[in-house]
């Protein structure tokens, strides 16, 4: 697709026309005060535009000598650029995690009680980051029609969009966890029982005189360590299964934040367009209440109560005079 | 595919390199650019955090230096005069001006001026100054569409601006698809002619190195027709999706305004949007007709049940994890399965109140068989019918009108008198007005197939054949046209070329571009020739996207200016 770059015309165009305005501006500086530059163009800008903050006005308001420096973002800029690197933080942490996941899932010898805290302390600190997270992005909500709240508005949808999306993430990752947890406990299990019925088998072969009353030492010891692990396992899967209830939670938070795609809320022209007639209508309220204020019980009252205090006096005066 | 993409791109490259918050400005017309091609969650994401309308923005006074301004509008003198006056009292931190079409320079002049304290950073012209509602179809979108059916001497200035605003249009389409065309035009429309020539002067001429595009071996085709060549095709009723809905209740930019029906409760969705892009059930059903859509929604209807019913057997903690999971997608179905639920219930009320079964089989017959006595007494007894609307009628013997108008005057004469007395709200004299616009002497194309042995030949044996569906046997003249074209047969004597430019052969991409609008039923003839893999591309673009109500109201407006010129004249 074509374009075409006028800017190389618009610069000269644009330093042209500021030394002509250069050479009449040293005349004027003796003469005012002020920022020169004000009092030059406002020559060249039409009548109408009163709204110029006059050059020795006192208190020249929110004029757009103001323009010159970079203001500083408001308070609420803060927390959006918080949340925007707590999710960093949880994107970095993601990985970790999936790590540490692959690792508590390798078949190993002894128990493997460090790697499945990891586990668990990184479940807890994302969850964590992400609830923090979504109580800061609460914060922006805020209510009127300013420009302002509209720009909030679009920040704070934009980040829940980004959280939501890493939340169902984290989700996924715990339930293929959890699925893989339970076929492993599963397999281990059915290994134990298997283990156990051969072994019980074959003491009853070899120790028929016995009776066979009850298990000898080493398959109790077996069966404990049997039961010990599934409830370890089942320890793991509740936890699991608490923390993807957690995150449940958040997203049913986010999800009233986050806009449906391709509904008519996420048209541009709906946007601005509501914008607009609420904006009208907020003025039309204002307008009413002002109205209604003016023609009140109170105001009438006050008026008629001036008008006859004037009318006393006049005659006091006139009272006054005649005397 | 190509429009949308085309104007995506520019959208995406006005953002891309500009970091941090923005803020992006658009005009009135700029907005229905964008708004169809490109959603607000996507805005979101290229950190564009605020959208505000030019006009609203002088009023309001809070400044937002932390914020950088991404302006795209059109380079008009009224925006121009608002840009000014906000350079010169800035309220961002930055400025970067985007035009819509090409800058004069005496607008870059202006701007320069006004920007004392050098805000603006770059301005460029990103030409994406057209509606691509469709892949392959654009529209202007233009309010005073009426204007090309008055006379250059009535109101030159008014029909100059219209002129403009399409040459404007024309040239911003072949910018963003880096070609240059060869121009044919409508040998019988004056509108048509004039936007041809003035057209190649710009392309040719004016900015003629900014058009120096790479040469393909066949160059592209953009021919100039006028609306009035075919006025058939916007007065019949539709029975396809697309151009149903925006027959019966409206479509524009792709959204559709239930708050016109006003039969809804209070909570139903009043607005929804009907893109193709983003709604698959409606690209696999935009054009198809009533009967298949019918059947099609209630599959969809029935998966939807069952897909709730699964939610609804929750038991297991692994079945509650799913359903979180699917919990967007499935809200996001329910949505669309609601809307078009809606939608087709509204229509079918529609269809219901207004007898459109009726008056559409008679239209369907008036538009493509013969027989002037049948149609005669079909005509009358729907205008006797009580239950059948004013714009309907009106419609019938228009329609009436176009095809018989020079077979038994007397008949003609009655049904005008039979109209006029049945539609109090009937502007008298209209069909008339409309056929000295479009009657068979100002047309070039063989609107009713009549005219030559082997089209009347055609049409008896697709009559002896018979149609599979009724309502749906009526092809836009532009079907013929294309067809024409596919074969290398377009007359140079009714399509001749501008100036002194020529094309050997066929060309592989064309442009057609009507003046005066185009309907949805045009656009679906476009889609459908495009899927037969011809060859030859073809894209189709008009003032504005007509239905009966929007031509009868642009008829009404130029009848009323006419009558008034004719009165100064």
């Amino acid at each position: 697709m074509a374009t075409r770059n006028r800017t190389t015309v618009y610069r000269k165009h644009r330093d042209a026309c500021k030394s002509a305005r250069a050479p009449l501006s040293l005349s004027a500086s003796d003469s005012f005060g002020g920022p020169v530059i004000e009092m030059v163009s406002g020559s060249f800008s039409r009548s109408n535009h009163s709204s110029y903050a006059p050059l020795n006005s006192d208190d020249p308001g929110p004029s757009s000598s103001d323009a010159f420096t970079i203001g500083m973002p408001p308070a609420w800029v803060d927390d959006s650029e918080e949340v925007t690197f707590n999710i960093q933080k949880v994107r970095d942490k993601m990985g970790e995690l999936s790590k540490a996941h692959s690792k508590a899932l390798m078949p190993t010898f002894g128990d493997n009680k460090g790697i499945q805290r990891e586990v668990e302390m990184l479940i807890h600190d994302i969850t964590d980051l992400l609830r923090n997270s979504e109580k800061r992005l609460q914060k922006l909500s805020t209510r009127g029609l300013s420009e302002e709240s509209n720009l909030r508005k679009n920040v704070q949808r934009s980040l829940a969009t980004d959280l939501q999306s890493l939340s169902m993430e984290l989700r996924r990752k715990q339930s293929t966890y959890l699925k893989r947890l339970q076929q492993q406990k599963e397999g281990q299990d059915g290994i134990d029982l298997e283990f156990n019925m051969n072994g019980k088998m074959s003491r009853l072969d070899e120790e028929d005189e016995l009776g066979g009353s009850g298990f000898d030492d080493y398959q109790t010891i077996k069966m404990k360590k049997g039961q010990h692990v599934s409830a370890e396992r089942e320890r793991e899967i509740q936890q699991v299964l608490g923390s993807v209830n957690d995150l449940a939670q958040i997203m049913k938070d986010l999800s009233a934040l986050v806009i449906d795609q391709g509904t008519i809320v996420d048209r541009i022209d709906y946007n601005v367009q509501n914008v607009s007639t609420s904006v009208e209508e907020g003025f039309k309220q204002l307008q009413k209440a002002e109205r209604t204020q003016r023609e009140g019980p109170m105001v009438k009252c006050a008026t008629i109560l001036l008008i006859l205090c004037f009318i006393m006096i006049v005659l006091l005066v006139l009272k006054n005079i005649l005397l | 595919m190509v429009l949308v993409t085309s104007v995506r791109d520019y959208i995406n490259r006005m953002l891309q390199d500009i970091s941090g918050m923005k803020v992006l400005i658009l005009d009135s017309e700029t907005v229905s650019n964008v708004s169809i091609v490109y959603s607000q969650s996507e805005l979101l994401q290229k950190e564009v955090f605020l959208v505000e309308m030019i006009d609203s923005i002088s009023v309001s006074k809070e400044s937002m230096s932390h914020l950088k301004a991404v302006y795209f509008i059109r380079p008009t003198s009224e925006n121009i005069q608002k840009l000014r006056y906000q350079l010169a009292h800035p309220r961002f931190g930055e400025y970067h001006l985007f035009f819509s079409n090409l800058l004069k320079d005496t607008q870059i002049h202006i701007l320069a001026d006004s920007d004392e304290q050098e805000v603006v950073q770059q301005v460029q012209e990103y030409y994406a100054d057209f509606v691509a509602g469709d892949p392959y179809h654009f529209t202007l979108n233009m309010a005073s569409n009426h204007l090309y059916m008055i006379p250059a001497v009535v109101d030159p200035s008014g029909l100059q601006r219209f002129s403009d605003r399409v040459v404007d249009g024309i040239a911003a389409v072949f910018l963003a698809l880096k070609r240059r065309p060869v121009i044919r035009y409508q040998r019988t429309s004056d509108t048509a002619k004039r936007i041809a020539q003035e057209t190649a002067k710009l392309m040719y001429q004016h900015e003629s190195a900014l058009f120096d595009f790479r040469r393909t071996e066949s160059s592209p085709l953009l021919l100039v027709i006028d609306r009035r060549d075919d006025p058939v095709t916007p007065l019949l009723n539709q029975w396809t999706y697309q151009a149903m809905v925006h027959e019966l209740i409206g479509l524009q930019d792709n959204k559709v305004d239930l708050k016109a029906i006003g039969s809804l409760p209070k909570d139903q969705q009043v607005e929804v949007v009907l893109s193709s892009e983003q709604d698959a059930f409606f690209k696999s059903n935009m054009y198809e007709n009533f009967g298949d859509i019918g059947m099609n929604i209630k599959r969809m209807v029935d998966d939807f049940q069952q897909v709730a019913k699964s939610n609804q057997n929750i038991q297991t903690v692994e079945d509650m994890a799913r359903f979180v999971d699917n919990y967007p997608e499935y809200k996001k179905m329910q949505g669309n399965v609601s809307k078009h639920v809606t939608l087709v219930t509204e229509m079918s009320k529609l269809v219901e109140a207004r007898k459109l079964m009726m008056v559409s089989q008679t239209e369907q017959d008036l538009a493509c068989n013969g027989g002037q006595g049948a149609a005669y007494e079909a005509v009358t007894n729907l205008l006797n019918n009580e239950s059948v609307s004013d714009i309907d009628r009106l419609r019938l013997v228009m329609l009436y009108a176009l095809r018989y108008e020079k077979e038994n005057p007397v008949q003609l004469m009655q049904l005008f008198n039979k109209l006029a007395s049945r539609s109090p709200k009937y502007k008298p004299g209209l069909v008339q007005f409309l056929l000295k616009q479009a009657g068979v002497e100002k047309r070039t194309g063989d609107l009713f197939g009549n005219r030559d042995l082997l089209n009347i030949a055609r049409n008896m044996a697709r009559g002896l054949k018979g149609v599979e569906n009724v309502y749906t046997q009526h092809q836009p003249l532009l079907f013929q046209t294309m067809e024409s074209i596919t074969r290398g047969r377009l007359r140079d004597v009714d399509y001749p070329f501008v100036g002194d430019h020529f094309q050997q052969g066929r060309p592989q991409e064309v442009v057609i571009f009507m003046v005066g609008g185009t309907t949805y039923e045009e656009s679906r003839s476009v889609a459908l020739q495009n899927a037969t893999n011809s060859g030859i591309r073809f894209i189709l673009g008009g003032s504005a996207v007509l239905n009966s109500k929007r031509f009868l109201k642009d008829l009404e407006e130029a009848q009323r200016i006419s009558r008034s010129g004719s009165h100064m004249v």
